[in-house]
């Protein structure tokens, strides 16, 4: 309920970038009269580690991204990743928008019990597997 | 001087910006898998292209409230179509 | 001076995609280079609007980077729905 205000009074805001009292007004009605969908309450403190995460992943992703383009990575797998089950659908989208974000990771699919079909790089030569 | 220094600042992530493109958007016309080239994309598509928009911000901050809309939707969006492109592309290749 | 050595470069980088999407033939590979495209024009259009100092053409960057690829995503699963069928 407060996170869904947040999130909403915060793209208000930067897309207006304008504090009047009218433009704060307008926003709070907006963010309050739109519809918001009734999920299980979500864990706050679930939510704070998944956001420390996001900003976490940004300097890895860079370095991954350096990773790659020193060494060349050839290699190609799918594996499986777990995280913790029976996560809210924000949750699990973080989690997939975490996982792709870095490049050497690409989240394929979804399953129930909290598992993930990833595709992975690894380093090695041109000479090897292509799925 | 100071000026100077920040000009220099921006234009350094905007180079490195358009470096990351060029390396990630150069595997694109080889004959690799779809998902090797989502790789290789997100690097040039998402981290290049957030490395511009944050040289951007250093050469214009007054304009930080947009720029940082344009960082998170472009975060946001483009991982996510990587995602739903892999799972839509891979998903007519095996049933599960 | 300044606009058109770094605007040059992404123009060329922008031509990557395109010669990607005329040459292949599988859809994926082209709906692949036309997400590169979209993402790139965007891209063009923020940098051109903080170096001519014109920031209407710049909200209209922004504007295409929050709302631009929803399109292509309703394109990616209606062509799994064909592929499928």
């Amino acid at each position: 309920m407060i996170g869904h205000l947040i999130l909403r009074l915060t793209l208000w805001f930067l897309l207006t970038s304008d504090f009047s009292l009218a433009n704060i007004t307008i926003g709070v009605a907006v963010a309050l009269l739109l519809p918001r969908s009734y999920t299980s309450p979500e864990v706050w403190e679930d939510w704070l580690k998944a956001l420390w995460k996001v900003v976490a992943v940004i300097p890895t992703a860079y370095m991954e991204a350096f990773e790659m383009i020193l060494h060349p990575h050839h290699h190609e797998e799918i594996v499986m990743e777990r995280v913790h089950p029976r996560r809210t659908p924000g949750l699990v989208f973080l989690d997939v928008f975490l996982i792709t974000f870095t490049p050497k990771t690409i989240a394929i699919k979804h399953h129930k019990y909290g598992w993930y079909k990833v595709h992975r790089l690894h380093k090695g030569d041109d000479s090897c597997t292509r799925t | 001087m100071t000026e100077n220094i920040t000009s220099f600042v921006g234009y350094a992530f905007i180079a490195l910006g358009i470096f990351l493109w060029f390396w990630g958007t150069s595997f694109l016309p080889r004959k690799r898998s779809l998902l090797f080239k989502l790789h290789t994309l997100s690097v040039s598509d998402i981290l290049g292209s957030i490395a511009i928009i944050i040289g951007l911000l250093v050469k214009l901050p007054s304009e930080w409230p947009l720029l940082i809309l344009a960082i998170f939707s472009l975060a946001i969006w483009n991982t996510i179509l990587g995602y739903v492109l892999a799972y839509c592309s891979s998903a007519g290749v095996d049933h599960e | 001076m300044h606009s058109n050595i770094i605007i040059i470069p992404m123009m060329v980088a922008l031509l990557i995609p395109f010669y990607e999407a005329y040459r292949d033939d599988n859809v994926w590979q082209k709906l692949l280079a036309f997400s590169s495209i979209a993402c790139k024009t965007a891209l063009i259009t923020l940098v051109a609007s903080v170096l001519r100092d014109d920031w209407m053409i710049g909200v209209v960057g922004v504007l295409i980077l929050s709302v631009g690829n929803a399109g292509l995503m309703l394109l990616a699963h209606i062509v799994k729905r064909v592929n499928e069928a």
